[in-house]
């Protein structure tokens, strides 16, 4: 007790909490400017090289993917203060969320799981990006054409974008004035397009493999 | 519909026996037209087993004290009609509250050290003057005081919710609803920074993670969510521009 109200302080939870939210908010825009960024392939295999061009003219790619992985890490220690991290406790939500059968409540664990999935996929993924720096239609058709990486791109843009969805959710109904049931709807028709798009993305990239006059040499 | 034979299976420990271990225990009983929860749960003790404890004194959903686990999620039993559950009906008590037997638990204690903690009542030095006209209130006003009040301390919420489960100390929708009414109640005197103390944290405010268990299961249907969201943006300006620590 005495530790507790020595060290405790409110202003430090509310820091977190809104840290939290800020480093949430930067990802979810990172994360649908980079599949934008993806997507530019259907416009063409030229917009799509263009791409790391204009990421390394402005000095996106040099500063951005640090600052993304700086990022990413303090969002996993934030957010991940949440996560129950003694079995007994996780066997308790887990036993909770059945027998509630609540909606919001699964979509809570999900949350957790997909956060947990992206910190692992995440890492490999930009592990193989960077390892070989310099993106272009050949090498990233290259890359998707071996097929674990291609579904392994599906799983990571899925959990992605299920986590970016609930997580504005989650934002909205905390801090918001907007109806759930109205800003689910919203959130999931975004996400929903944000998946169809990348999966079409992927699609399209994986048709360039092998063609040359992509412009990827 | 067609009355049916309800096999209730209901959660048995009473923690005052030594020995008893919980278990559930079923149940068969004969529906009737219009059958509450309540006359199920009454028909069985009278008829079958005279050792089930369970609560209840209103039947009219005011007095919140037959909040159970009814097919995993907190209701008022005298507010549930048998008719509108399958066949087969598990009655649990809630989680959270402290046993004391069967379906029974006590959220007496629990609301009673929470209103303790907020110090659930209005903070004035005026002096009372009992000969003085009443003060006057907008009407707007006194409406959203009384949605707040509206809270019968069933406990729906707190037993729904996945934090107030974790974290013993969590505050939980039902106080930080409670403290909505005392914040915007002129008469209170309190400043903005004298709540932030109380609830600007992880065991108040900060500590919810949006999970809306509580706002879709709140028998009185208060709008919990916008409760919880308008603390939040109050504490959030007091704990940015007040002197708390
Ligand atoms: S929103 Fe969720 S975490 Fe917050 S009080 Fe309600 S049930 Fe608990
Ligand atoms: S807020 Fe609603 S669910 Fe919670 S104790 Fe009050 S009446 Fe019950
Ligand atoms: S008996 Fe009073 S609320 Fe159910």
């Amino acid at each position: 007790m005495l530790q507790r109200i020595l060290t405790h302080s409110n202003k430090t939870d509310l820091v977190i909490d809104l840290a939290e939210l800020i480093s949430g908010f930067l990802l979810v825009g990172f994360l649908w400017v980079h599949m934008f960024f993806v997507a530019s392939v259907l416009v063409g295999p030229q917009a799509f090289n263009q791409v790391p061009k204009f990421l390394e003219a402005y000095y996106l790619a040099q500063i951005g993917i640090p600052a993304v992985i700086v990022l990413i890490l303090a969002h996993m220690v934030l957010a991940g203060r949440r996560i129950p991290n003694r079995l007994q406790e996780m066997k308790m939500i887990w036993k909770h969320s059945r027998l509630l059968m609540h909606y919001d409540t699964w979509t809570w664990v999900f949350q957790v799981i997909t956060g947990v999935a992206i910190g692992i996929l995440a890492a490999a993924h930009i592990w193989t990006v960077v390892s070989r720096w310099t993106i272009n239609m050949s090498i990233s058709a290259e890359r998707v054409t071996q097929s674990p990486y291609f579904i392994f791109y599906i799983i990571l843009l899925i959990c992605g974008e299920y986590h970016v969805g609930i997580g504005l959710y989650r934002i909205g109904v905390k801090w918001g004035w907007f109806k759930r049931q109205k800003l689910s709807k919203v959130l999931d028709v975004i996400t929903l397009a944000i998946i169809a798009m990348g999966i079409v993305s992927l699609f399209v990239i994986k048709s360039h493999a092998g063609v040359t006059g992509g412009g990827g040499q | 519909m067609a009355l049916r034979t309800l096999k209730l299976e209901i959660f048995r420990y009473n923690p005052n026996v030594s020995g008893d271990k919980p278990q559930m225990q079923e149940y068969i009983l004969e529906e009737e037209p219009d059958m509450t929860l309540f006359m199920a749960l009454t028909r069985l003790r009278e008829e079958q087993d005279p050792s089930l404890i369970f609560d209840f004194s209103c039947r009219a959903a005011v007095c919140g004290s037959c909040a159970m686990l009814i097919n995993g999620r907190p209701k008022l039993a005298c507010k549930t009609m048998t008719k509108d559950l399958r066949k087969k009906i598990t009655l649990m008590p809630l989680p959270v509250f402290k046993l004391i037997g069967d379906l029974s638990v006590d959220t007496g204690s629990w609301f009673r050290a929470m209103n303790k903690r907020l110090e659930a009542w209005v903070h004035t030095n005026k002096e009372f003057d009992p000969d003085a006209q009443e003060g006057r209130m907008d009407n707007d006003l006194a409406l959203r005081i009384y949605e707040s009040e509206r809270c019968i301390e069933c406990g729906c919420c707190v037993a729904g919710c996945g934090t107030a489960i974790l974290r013993e100390e969590f505050i939980s929708s039902a106080g930080l609803n409670r403290l909505a009414r005392f914040f915007i109640d002129p008469r209170d005197e309190r400043s903005p920074d004298q709540y932030f103390e109380v609830i600007g944290n992880e065991y108040g405010t900060f500590g919810c993670v949006g999970l809306m268990a509580c706002d879709d299961l709140c028998p009185m249907e208060i709008p919990l969510q916008q409760q919880l969201a308008f603390v939040r943006r109050k504490m959030l300006v007091a704990g940015l521009t007040g002197s708390g620590r």
